[in-house]
């Protein structure tokens, strides 16, 4: 009984809080000149839909490089010794693939220190 | 009984007050700064009750009356030392306003805007979006923003344009700008309307180093090191007037115009550019181009 009444009474704990979140954040309330952004007491002429570049976005492409490297080489380095060269050239593609996102984050200047 | 004892606890309470700085009303807001039973904030959403300090010209009423109704609900207003430009709040002739301040707490005072929408919808569609496709349509009558070339560093973004001031609290009070900026980029800036006068006493070498010091967010301890110049960037002479400032020296250097000056720097870099003049200085470069 017990096995049901708990996941039960979480699952409605959280459809509760859910609900008093919704209550609390939504604020209808606020008047035209309150939903303008603060400029001062200026207004601003275009719309707020603006595209913003991303500016971490070559390092993460560095960083997802590097990572899938580390995370397919530990189960590699397990079973090289039994497959032998075939595991060394497969792997050798894979790095080949890899370092094509490195290089293009190289020209991006990734590596460079700003 | 016990609502009495929470409504006395609160009216202990520090009162949240957005100052706006008229005429010869820099000194006089930065001498509220360390006021027990106030905080100066940043930004209208977290204030109870708006100062206006210092005279504030006709031709920022519809700017003053925006700010008044971005005040959320209850608010209040004093009028310190200015004649009030709508009728709304107290006026206050003397040198302390903080009783003022705390009666403007208890105050509610209706809107001074119109709850209307300020761009209303004139497009087609059931969203809004004015036309079809993609990237068609002129939402709310006024066209998508679109990317323009960008002078940092090539890459495309959307640009921004808008009216920044005359009561923007990091900037120097009454500057009203044009700008647009991409990213967080100045591309352009137009001079709207010229700081309002601040009196010798708004150049005080103290006063403008304090405030330069709090727009970076480092404390007096810290200006004593060499941090705070070190934190400003090179070759744009703020670290030399700082540095004259926090000697105790006056600056006495005129800054380029604006509309030269500023595109190219980001955005906090400009407001920092901007407070390492003196206000007289800066007042003084728009006038003379004026006339000019």
């Amino acid at each position: 009984m017990t096995g049901i009444a708990m996941p039960l009474i979480l699952v409605l704990l959280a459809i509760a809080f859910a609900v008093a979140m919704q209550r609390i954040g939504a604020r209808t309330d606020a008047t035209w000149p309150q939903r303008a952004p603060f400029l001062g007491g200026g207004l601003p002429e275009t719309h707020a839909w603006q595209r913003f570049h991303v500016r971490y976005y070559p390092m993460t492409l560095l960083f997802i490089a590097f990572e899938m490297e580390m995370m397919f080489m530990y189960p590699w380095a397990v079973v090289y010794v039994e497959t032998g060269p075939v595991a060394l050239a497969e792997m050798g593609m894979f790095l080949g693939i890899l370092s094509v996102g490195i290089l293009y984050g190289w020209r991006e200047g990734v590596f460079r220190w700003q | 009984m016990a609502m009495n004892w929470l409504s006395a606890l609160a009216r202990g309470a520090e009162i949240p007050v957005f100052a706006v700085v008229g005429a010869q009303g820099l000194v006089p807001v930065e001498g509220l700064r360390h006021r027990p039973g106030l905080r100066l904030v940043d930004s209208p959403r977290h204030a109870r009750v708006l100062l206006v300090a210092g005279a504030v010209d006709g031709a920022h009423k519809t700017e003053l009356e925006r700010l008044h109704a971005q005040i959320p609900t209850p608010r209040g207003t004093v009028w310190w030392q200015a004649p009030p430009l709508f009728q709304r709040g107290e006026a206050v002739a003397g040198d302390d306003p903080l009783p003022a301040i705390r009666a403007a707490a208890e105050a509610d005072d209706p809107d001074q805007r119109p709850d209307v929408p300020p761009h209303p919808w004139q497009g087609m569609g059931p969203h809004g979006q004015g036309g079809r496709g993609m990237m068609g349509g002129n939402p709310y009558g006024r066209p998508m923003a679109m990317t323009a070339d960008d002078i940092r560093d090539g890459l495309a973004l959307d640009a921004y344009t808008a009216r920044f001031g005359p009561f923007l609290p990091m900037w120097p009070p009454g500057l009203v700008l044009d700008m647009t900026l991409q990213g967080d980029v100045i591309v352009s800036a137009t001079v709207v309307s010229p700081p309002i006068e601040q009196g010798r006493r708004g150049d005080a070498p103290a006063l403008c180093a304090a405030r330069m010091l709090r727009l970076m967010g480092i404390g007096p301890v810290a200006a004593r090191m060499r941090g705070a110049l070190m934190a400003l960037p090179k070759g744009s002479g703020m670290r030399r007037r700082l540095a004259t400032w926090l000697r105790g020296e006056a600056v006495a250097e005129t800054p380029a115009p604006l509309s030269e000056a500023l595109p190219g720097l980001e955005w906090a870099e400009a407001v920092l550019w901007l407070a390492s003049f003196p206000p007289s200085r800066l007042r003084a470069a728009f006038l003379t181009k004026e006339t000019a």
